[in-house]
Parts: C-alpha cells; structure tokens; sequence
C-alpha cells in the first residue's frame, strides 16, 4: 500500500499569451515572435500515495485546475517531470468531455471506448450509470438538449461508475440538489473506501473535503504553500484567505485615500 | 522529425479510430429528418446543377472527349465531394472535437483521420452510385476500374495528412481557416474537374492545373471510368503527385510535433 501513484517534481507551467490570433500562426514558424508568459503553476513538488484523499484548495486562478489537467494528461507541464500511474477518471467541468451532438447512451459507450473499455463491460456499467444519473427518458436524447444538472448528473455517473483508479472531482458535487449531492458523496466513500482508489478534490467548501480527505494542499498563485493533514491545510486556507481580505482592504483604503 | 508516435497511437487506437469515425457520420447525417439520404441528395444536386449550367449551356450535346458531358463530369467531381470535405470539416477536425482535447487524455492525432474515415465513407458509397450509373447508361466496368483502389489510397492519405497540417493550424488561428474555406473555390476551378487539362492553351496556365494534386486524383479517377489508362502510362505525374504527398506529410508531422503540447491550451 505504500506505492506512489501520483508524483510530481518541480513542474512549473506557463502559458504562452500572444497579442492575437495572427501572431501566434505565425509563431508555428518564426520563434522569434514576441509573447508575454502567464505563470499557471510554479515549481510544484508533491507525491499521492495509492488509496490517499486529497483536497486542494486555493482561490480561482491558483492554478487548481491546470494541476489536475496537467495529472489527468489534457495539459503538458512547461518543465519538470510528471508521473501517474493507473487509469485517471476526472469529473473536470461539468460536461465532463460530452460531445453534444451524440445521446447520452452513446457518450457512455463513447466514454468507455475512449478510456479503453470493451463494449461488454460497459453494456454490464450502462444500467448502473443510467440509474444514478436519474435522467431516464433524456438517455436516448442529444446531450445537447441536456440542463447542465443533468449533464453534470451523468458525466459524475459515468466517470465514478468505470472503475476508476485515479478519480478526480473538480468542483462537480457544487452542482444539482440536494439529495442528488448526497448521493454523489455516497458514492465517493463507496469508491475511496473499496482497496486502492486514490481521490483527488478541488473544492471552495471546506467542510465537503473534510468529509473525504485525510490530506489537504494549499495553493496560491501556482505556488504550493502547504501540504499536510487536512485540518492544518483548512487552517492554512482560512488564514490564507483573511490574508487576502486584508491586503485588498488596505488597497482600497489607499486608493480612496488618494482621490 | 519524428512521426513514430503518430503511427504508434493510430495503432494502439485503431478500434477506437474506427468508432469514433462511425460517430462521425451518425452525427453529421442522423440528426436530420431525411439522414442518410443527404450524404446523397448534396452531391446529386451539384452535379446537377453544373451538367445543367455547363452541360446544356456551353457544351450542348457535342458531349467531351466522346463521352456524355453528365458521365465524364461525374467521373471527375466525385473525388472532389470527399476532398472539398476535407478542406472543410478536415481543417475543423480539432476544433470541432476540442472536447476530446481539452477535457481526456487523448491520442489527438487520430482526430483528423476518424473525421477523414468518416468522408471517406461517404466517398465509398458515391463511388459506387456512380459505377451503377455508368452501368445504367450502358458502360459496363472494366478491368481499368481495378486501379480505383490506388487512387483512393492516394487521395486518402494526401487528405488526411492535410486533415493533421490544416486542423492544427486552424486550431492556432481562426484566419487560418478562413483562409481555407475562402480558397476552397479556387482549388475547385484550378483542378481539372470542369475541363480537360489538356484543352488549355496557355502553357504556364496548363502547369498550374498539373501541379495541384487534386488534379492528378480528379485525372486518375477518369482514367478508371473514362480514359481507359493505367497509372503507370504516366509516370511523370505519378513521381510529382508522391513527391506532393511526401511534403504533406512532413509538414503535417513537423506542425503536429511542435503545436501538440500547445493545442490543449489555445483550444
């Protein structure tokens, strides 16, 4: 049980901004166009053993997300190294990956083939899925037409009912009523508690990740700030939070003072 | 330059290549009521209204090169509906599947060739309407329709390497495929599809119509169904047609490679 599934060493990202559309064709061929870099994640170490629960906290454009892009794969780190072992569910947004144009049955089987699923067990998954998404009708039906609860309601159904190893939630149980949430946290104790699923989760609410998580991380300004258990990271989160209050404050303050 | 990963993910998804391609096609023509049938219905109608402009008006009943105007048209254009759509929704691919970029780790090089499978099947069931149509006029095929294969995969392979090169670079700019769209026309015009090659006086002129490789296709397919010539009695237009393709190819690889890690982020 002591097997790293998860590590990351000195990963910076930065994202490359070009002043429009025309100079960043340009820049296929020519290096030498002029671009201003955004810093997304700097220098980020850490490591998940199997079976661990993580939350992740941090304010919009902390550099969560580019994170648990960069974990799941869709991304690709500017520098450092990056190693994930095991198969990576990810709940990122809320559409989860859906093509609009196709039926919620044929985004599960879509779904499946894409994370290399044989059609037999996904036939065997489907009942399920379709059950816990609670959409019944609307399953022959272009996710198009979908509300964003229902789309949420079945991309969380399908990611958490393929056997993830590696699951990732972000910011997806905010979403849907209450007793729809309930059931997702259900779920989530059901999968981390079965051996060897290791849980990643990005939330504002401190309180949802205490439910799940032993661990907590920190982040501010693509900079990790703390790793450790999660009643310390909450602490930090809180603090870190007043902080920032603080500091727009005596910001305000001072510009009113100038006028 | 290094195209071993792009072959080895084709490989290792070939299954789901194959799917995602059958997607395609459900999508684009099930959401309509008529479906299928327009895979059909838009083809038919260009032909149509090209042998009605060019066929009545400008070549009356003299025909071409000996031949119905309607039958040596058809010969011709069909490989275009398959190309025109590459130029169109090929140059799209990644936009249009950003979902599989941006949200799941996926094998991104594949895009352009489900969504070239995808046409290619369509092409498939056209090429036999029009085997059936030369039957019905009374042209039986020959043992010259057995080279059909060589031109396809020609054509197959030069379009889905474009598919790789454009999708990529429309992904990067949006004038970019604007661009291709806006050509798209010119390409059409300066390929053999409306005229004999061969009538155009103008040497320059006629040099620029053999350099465009959708006419060296739009050719080979008439070789099968009209001229009755094998591949090998032009050998000149074969070697400038694979040295075209090797082009495409490389550039398509070189712009892959490079914008790869930077498509999730500009998408």
């Amino acid at each position: 049980m002591d097997d790293i599934v998860i590590e990351f060493k000195d990963v910076t990202k930065v994202y490359k901004l070009y002043k429009n559309d025309k100079a960043r064709l340009k820049a296929v061929f020519n290096k030498n166009i002029k671009h201003t870099k955004k810093m997304a994640v700097n220098k980020v170490s850490f490591s998940v053993k199997r079976g661990e629960a993580v939350a992740i906290f941090g304010k919009n454009g902390a550099g969560k997300s580019t994170l648990l892009k960069m974990i799941t794969g869709v991304t690709f780190s500017t520098e450092g190294e990056i190693r994930v072992e095991g198969r990576v569910s990810a709940l990122l947004e809320l559409t989860a990956g859906f093509d609009p144009e196709l039926t919620g049955r044929e985004n599960i089987y879509l779904k499946g083939q894409i994370m290399g699923i044989s059609d037999e067990e996904i036939a065997e998954l489907e009942k399920g899925i379709i059950d816990f998404a609670a959409i019944e009708e609307y399953i022959d039906q272009p996710v198009r037409t979908y509300s964003s609860g229902m789309k949420a309601r079945l991309g969380f159904a399908i990611n958490s009912n393929i056997r993830p190893e590696i699951l990732i939630i972000d910011e997806a149980l905010s979403v849907g009523d209450v007793n729809f949430k309930k059931k997702c946290v259900e779920k989530v104790n059901e999968i981390i508690e079965r051996e060897g699923v290791t849980l990643l989760f990005v939330t504002h609410s401190t309180s949802v990740a205490k439910e799940f998580c032993s661990r907590g991380m920190v982040m501010r300004q693509g900079n990790l700030i703390f790793d450790g258990d999660i009643d310390s990271a909450i602490e930090r989160y809180r603090q870190m939070l007043d902080e920032d209050r603080e500091i727009a404050k005596s910001k305000k303050i001072f510009t009113e003072k100038k006028q | 330059m290094e195209g071993q990963s792009i072959i080895k993910e084709h490989i290792q998804w070939r299954r789901q290549i194959r799917k995602l391609a059958r997607a395609d096609l459900i999508k684009t023509y099930s959401g309509a009521a008529l479906g299928w049938a327009w895979a059909v219905i838009r083809p038919a109608i260009t032909i149509f209204v090209y042998w009605f402009a060019f066929g009545m008006g400008l070549r009356e009943k003299a025909g071409i090169e000996g031949w119905p105007f309607i039958l040596w048209l058809m010969a011709g254009i069909i490989s275009w509906f398959y190309i025109r759509d590459m130029l169109n929704s090929g140059t799209m691919a990644m936009r249009t599947y950003k979902h599989l970029i941006t949200k799941m780790k996926f094998p991104v090089s594949t895009i352009p060739t489900f969504v070239s499978l995808a046409n290619f099947t369509v092409h498939l069931v056209l090429v036999l309407m029009v085997i059936i149509i030369f039957i019905l006029f009374g042209y039986w095929p020959t043992l010259y329709y057995l080279q059909l294969p060589f031109y396809m995969l020609l054509m197959f392979i030069f379009a889905t390497a474009w598919g790789l090169f454009g999708s990529v670079l429309a992904a990067m700019s949006k004038d970019f495929a604007n661009l291709i769209k806006t050509l798209t026309m010119a390409f059409f015009w300066l390929s053999g599809i409306m005229f004999p090659v061969s009538e155009i006086d103008i040497w320059w002129a006629q040099l620029i119509f053999k350099l465009n490789p959708i006419t060296y296709i739009v050719e080979g397919y008439r070789n099968c169904f009209i001229h009755q010539v094998w591949f090998w009695e032009e050998p000149a237009a074969l070697a400038v047609y694979l040295a075209e393709m090797l082009i495409m190819i490389l550039l398509a690889v070189y712009v892959y490679n490079k914008m790869r890690r930077d498509l999730p982020d500009v998408l």
